[in-house]
């Protein structure tokens, strides 16, 4: 029971430190006295039995008990079943007791727990757990009882008084005199599964809750700063209606971060719970079902509730202010998109709540995914995915519209900044493939609701046009989320080296060119399909044609810095560091276009360790430089230095021995969404070395450290909302227009022109003056358009 | 809640002032989209009904919804109210003085075609992947008693005579005839030189003939599914003799039909029809009909997959006809009180947009799924 006397020893720890650091001598001596007075002796041994006995002692026939009287209990076992019945037999050893004698001895037996009962007359209750011997029992030196254990887990004393008696019951020699004493005490625990193993779903579903109160007393706590006085329901009903209802972009981006971020912290609260099974080999901290819930669900949280969240909330914030615009094109419809997401996460984690989560895997794959055996929770999760295809439709539709139509004049195509660019190629990925996933989650949630056949094999269904259709999104889905993140590190790199970004064209056309081939190599999730070879042979090659616009931007990067002079800010840092794991994760990612390798490392932690290099080491860090870096233009507060140079170094290293040895455990064949392994010494089929185990564990500690590493940032945030310097309005020297207005930007945001008037700026008022002429298919483009004043003047 | 000109997140706007406003709409549409997505899959579970408790509840959902769309209605109503519109251009290339929001619904079409395009490849990968019930019955290789699963198109049922075609038949042209009314009604609402009334009477005339189209569109969706319809006695010989046509319902056509017959697959029926169905001279099923060794009677099929798709697809298109029937009930309103100006005629032109979307996905759908 490690469990338990864990929890044992460590209150014991905390008792014995109590009692230490408790300076006040006066309440030790205190306590002495009791005791001692306590230990008087307080009792008269009568044939009739030993009466005031206490744990504490008894002198009965004499001041001090006699080391030559041993006392004892048999039949006790070591640890006791709930609610068993024993019997036990009570003798003592020793003394002037004699054989023959009338009186020879008397017992008390106090138990703290459970009930004593006897069995015949030389016994005698006083209550429920005391029992003595009687008169008729006097001529005894072993007793028999009956104890009844309890029903529930407690630590149960035995304590045993017995009288040794040397006969004299007439009273010569003084009645009790020469009579003898001893006790003895016998600690009893419960049985070995004394404690019920934590049930992981009430430790996810505690966390949440209290994460959500914690949320909520920050709520109130923000409110109440902002003006003590008016801290009452009447004025902060209004401020919180008016958060609920808002359709201002700034507004809707905080709520996007808020969203994000706490799903970030579920989703690395489930990825803790999974690694706590992990850590050691054959664990049953999680059941088979209770893993695959875990793993389905936080795949599913950080995707679409934490990066997809983040990602919109930098996009909210910045691509108005980058683009010299007032607000999006369409507010209502943003406030739409931001909305339908926190109902959709409660759909999804509705099944939780209940204990039947999906089990499914984020990819949902059929037939599964609509058989009876799947966890009911699965509905709601086809559900609130449907709910998220919803919204991401509405962001793509209101961002391409906006760059499309609310650009500064003078703008054009090629003057847009690279993070808006990196938005709009997202969203142009996002919106042309996500409509396939949704008719998928549709057919799903049909098929098991309304009954439909769309992948019931018997009915001739085909589980492959799921993986077709999910893939169809999925692909391109994992470049939208980590295309923004190439955005902000390229704003952040250019600005941190003090110049231009190298090669702007090259890195558009780059984007552009990620944007093209994500939607042309999904098949790659598929080479142990079955699929055609031929079809395999043609997305093996456009796969690593992938790597082609990545690497133009990697050294794009890396020659803006060498042409540049870096100032090593906390973002800086983040961007550094996302060069190295992102280039790492990039690296691994071409081990599987290769189809021989592919099936090799198929469903293989080597496969968790790469998507982790590139969604936490790309898009995540990404994210981290983007927060450092917007943080003091949009709440007007500068975050600590010190604080998050120390975030990034504790994150950076324990990421890295976080997820490094993935690969190798990958490399020696341990599966993913498995809920155990084994380790063995000999070479057999789907066991592991004995090393992976102390790996796994290392995995596991590493993983701690970076979870609660990420608290440093949080803490950074507050640190800065309560009492951070304020921001200038370009702290760190950039050039795009986000750095023209004020930090934080008023609601309406207004720009400082170039002639020192406030107003919505043209790109004459940015630093950089460069012509806008359309290019070659931007004119044709143009030409094919009818302007609406021109129809409008023609039908005059 | 600060400023002055966003008095309340339910009440009208005046939109002159651009963004931000606030607005109670997208959080309770979203909180009525959740309450519909949860209580209908409480109310069935694999097509099975598990009871009334859920149901008052979708209708709660629905209802919620509903409820959203009427305060997003009522903060656009001061539209044009005094003679000036809040209808911003675009700035930069390639859209130079497009109106924004005519470009956001050509992009909203552009996700549109994608959900479509899903759709039809889900029916292409089943049409063309599982061995069509004709070439099945015709191979002769089938067993009388037990399921063949094979893939039956509604358009084999659908296309087997004049009369159930109609339907859909006339659906396509009050769909097509439903476009141009649309744009009449915009071409109305634009004229300038013209009497307020009789603008205002036109508006309303031609929008209420597109909002009665899509309702007859609907309805003869319902008949050709559940209800079907008799007909006139001196045309029962055009159709096999039978006094109606059956609704898809009553033909057997379901999502959950793995025991599938139908006459057309039944060897004693073509046998005693001769002249009504027929199989070809040169099938196995036809040399063993001769020979008097042909497997039996009714040929049973699993036919699960193919009405799924047909009502799925078919459906996504009746959803997006209803979703205009809604739009059009309030495009119809306003008309009516004389809401459409030149000034504020484009918003009839982008809901013409998505209306000519849903005609052209029909355009599409009536080849596909009733004819072939």
């Amino acid at each position: 029971m490690p469990t338990r006397s864990w929890l044992q020893s460590w209150l014991c720890i905390t008792e014995v430190k109590r009692l230490v650091t408790k300076r006040s001598k006066a309440a030790i001596f205190t306590l002495v006295i009791v005791a001692a007075m306590l230990a008087l002796p307080s009792a008269q041994s009568l044939p009739g039995g030993i009466s005031g006995v206490q744990q504490s002692g008894c002198n009965c026939h004499g001041a001090v008990p006699s080391e030559s009287v041993s006392a004892s209990i048999e039949g006790l076992p070591e640890s006791y079943n709930y609610s068993e019945v024993y019997e036990l037999t009570v003798s003592f050893q020793g003394g002037p007791s004699q054989e023959g004698n009338i009186n020879q001895g008397g017992f008390h037996l106090w138990a703290s727990e459970g009930a004593l009962s006897v069995n015949d007359a030389t016994a005698q209750v006083y209550n429920e757990n005391e029992v003595g011997h009687t008169d008729a029992g006097n001529d005894q030196v072993s007793w028999s009882v009956t104890w009844t254990a309890p029903a529930t887990d407690k630590n149960v004393d035995f304590v045993l008084h017995v009288n040794s008696v040397n006969g004299n019951a007439d009273g010569a020699g003084g009645g009790t005199s020469g009579d003898m004493w001893n006790k003895v005490v016998i600690t009893l625990g419960g049985p070995i599964e004394v404690l019920e193993a934590a049930n992981p779903f009430v430790v996810l579903g505690v966390l949440i809750i209290v994460s959500a109160s914690l949320l909520a007393i920050t709520l109130a706590y923000v409110f109440y700063r902002k003006d003590p006085e008016a801290f009452e329901w009447d004025n902060f009903a209004p401020w919180l209606a008016d958060w609920l209802t808002s359709t201002d972009h700034k507004k809707i981006g905080t709520l996007y971060f808020v969203a994000g971020l706490f799903f970030l912290g579920v989703g690395g609260i489930m990825a803790m719970i999974i690694r706590i099974q992990l850590a050691v080999p054959g664990n049953d901290f999680l059941t088979q079902e209770q893993y695959n819930q875990f793993f389905t669900l936080h795949g599913t949280t950080m995707i679409f509730l934490a990066a997809m969240p983040m990602i919109n909330g930098f996009a909210n914030w910045m691509i108005p202010l980058q683009l010299g615009a007032a607000d999006l094109a369409l507010p209502r419809i943003n406030a739409m998109s931001f909305w339908l997401q926190p109902f959709a996460a409660l759909l999804i984690f509705t099944g939780v709540f209940s204990g039947h989560g999906a089990d499914t895997g984020w990819t949902g794959y059929a037939p599964y995914v609509v058989s009876e055996g799947a966890h009911y929770g699965t509905t709601m999760w086809a559900a609130g995915q449907i709910m998220l295809v919803a919204s991401s439709t509405l962001t793509g539709i209101n961002f391409l519209t906006t760059m499309a139509v609310m650009r500064a004049p003078g703008m054009g195509w090629m003057q847009m900044p690279l993070f808006s660019w990196s938005i709009l190629v997202a969203n142009v990925m996002l919106f042309l493939s996500i409509p396939a996933f949704g008719v998928g989650l549709i057919q799903v949630y049909l098929d098991r609701v309304v009954g439909t056949a769309f992948y019931d094999i018997a009915a001739g269904g085909d589980p492959l046009l799921w993986s077709h259709l999910f893939w169809y999104f999925g692909h391109p889905e994992v470049y939208v989320v980590i295309v923004p993140s190439f955005g902000i590190i390229s704003e952040v790199i250019a600005t941190s080296s003090r110049r231009s970004v190298f090669g702007y064209r090259s890195m558009v056309y780059a984007l552009a060119g990620i944007g093209i081939v994500a939607f042309i190599v999904y098949g790659h999730h598929m080479f142990t399909s079955g699929m055609s070879p031929t079809l395999r042979f043609v997305t093996m090659l456009t796969t690593m044609l992938v790597a082609v616009p990545t690497g133009i931007k990697i050294f794009n990067w890396l020659m803006t810095m060498h042409g540049g002079s870096l100032v090593y800010r906390t973002h800086t840092l983040w961007a550094l560091g996302f060069l190295v794991t992102f280039t790492l994760g990039g690296i691994s990612g071409m081990f599987f276009p290769s189809i021989a390798m592919d099936t090799h490392l198929h469903e293989s932690y080597f496969v968790v360790a790469h998507f982790h290099y590139v969604l936490v080491g790309g898009t995540v860090f990404g994210f981290f430089a983007g927060i450092y870096y917007w943080w003091p233009k949009a709440t007007g507060k500068m975050l600590s230095e010190k604080l998050g140079v120390l975030h990034f170094l504790t994150a950076f290293v324990s990421y890295n021995a976080l997820f490094w040895p993935m690969h190798r455990l990958g490399v020696w064949g341990m599966t993913r969404r498995h809920h155990t392994y084994f380790v063995t010494t000999e070479e057999a089929l789907g066991s592991l070395p004995m090393e992976a185990a102390g790996w796994n564990m290392f995995i596991t500690v590493s993983g701690f450290l970076f979870f609660f590493s990420n608290f440093i940032m949080v803490f950074n945030m507050i640190v800065s909302s309560v009492r951070g310097e304020d921001a200038p309005d370009d702290p760190w020297g950039g050039w795009s227009f986000e750095w023209m207005t004020t930090s934080p930007p008023p609601a309406h945001t207004l720009y400082r022109l170039d002639d020192g008037s406030w107003g919505l700026p043209t790109l004459k008022d940015a630093n950089e003056h460069i012509a806008n002429e359309p290019g070659l298919l931007s004119s044709w483009f143009q030409r094919l358009m009818v302007s609406d004043d021109e129809i409008e003047e023609a039908s005059h | 809640m600060s400023g002055d000109h966003h008095p309340s997140a339910w009440g009208p706007h005046d939109w002159r002032h651009g963004a931000p406003h606030n607005s109670w709409s997208p959080f309770i549409l979203s909180l009525g989209v959740a309450i519909f997505l949860f209580t209908l899959a409480g109310a069935f579970k694999f097509g099975e009904f598990q009871g009334w408790g859920s149901v008052p509840l979708i209708f709660v959902g629905l209802g919620v919804i509903g409820f959203s769309l009427l305060v997003w209605w009522r903060q656009d109503m001061s539209f044009g109210v005094d003679g000036e519109v809040f209808e911003p251009k675009s700035a930069g290339a390639p859209f130079q003085n497009i109106d924004i929001r005519k470009v956001a619904m050509w992009m909203f079409l552009m996700s549109e075609m994608m959900v479509f395009t899903s759709l039809f490849s889900t029916y292409m990968r089943y049409r063309f992947g599982i061995p069509n019930c004709q070439t099945v019955f015709e191979s002769g290789e089938w067993v009388e008693g037990t399921s063949v699963t094979c893939f039956e198109p509604a358009g084999h049922l659908i296309a087997s005579s004049w009369f159930h075609i109609a339907p859909g038949a006339i659906n396509t042209f009050a769909l097509i005839i439903s476009s141009f009314t649309i744009v009449q009604a915009l071409r109305y609402a634009k004229k300038k030189d013209m009497d307020e009334d009789v603008r205002r009477r036109k508006v309303t005339r031609y929008l209420g003939t597109t909002w009665l189209l899509a309702i007859l569109f609907l309805t003869l969706k319902m008949i050709e599914w559940f209800v079907g319809f008799p007909l006139p006695e001196f045309l029962h010989e055009f159709n096999h003799g039978d006094s109606s046509i059956k609704s898809l319902y009553a033909e057997g056509y379901l999502i959950n039909a793995d025991s599938y017959q139908h006459h057309a697959y039944d060897t004693h029926y073509i046998e005693a029809h001769p002249d009504d169905y027929s199989i070809p001279e040169d099938s196995a099923l036809y040399a063993m009909m001769q020979a008097g060794t042909h497997p039996g009677g009714h040929m049973m099929a699993n036919i699960q997959v193919s009405a799924t798709t047909f009502y799925v697809t078919t459906g996504t298109h009746g959803a997006h006809v209803l979703g205009g029937i809604v739009g059009l009930t309030y495009m119809t309103l306003k008309a009516a009180r004389g809401g459409y100006t030149p000034d504020n005629a484009v918003s009839i032109e982008y809901f013409g947009l998505y209306w000519h979307f849903v005609d052209l996905v029909w355009v599409l759908v009536f080849p596909f799924f009733y004819l072939y």
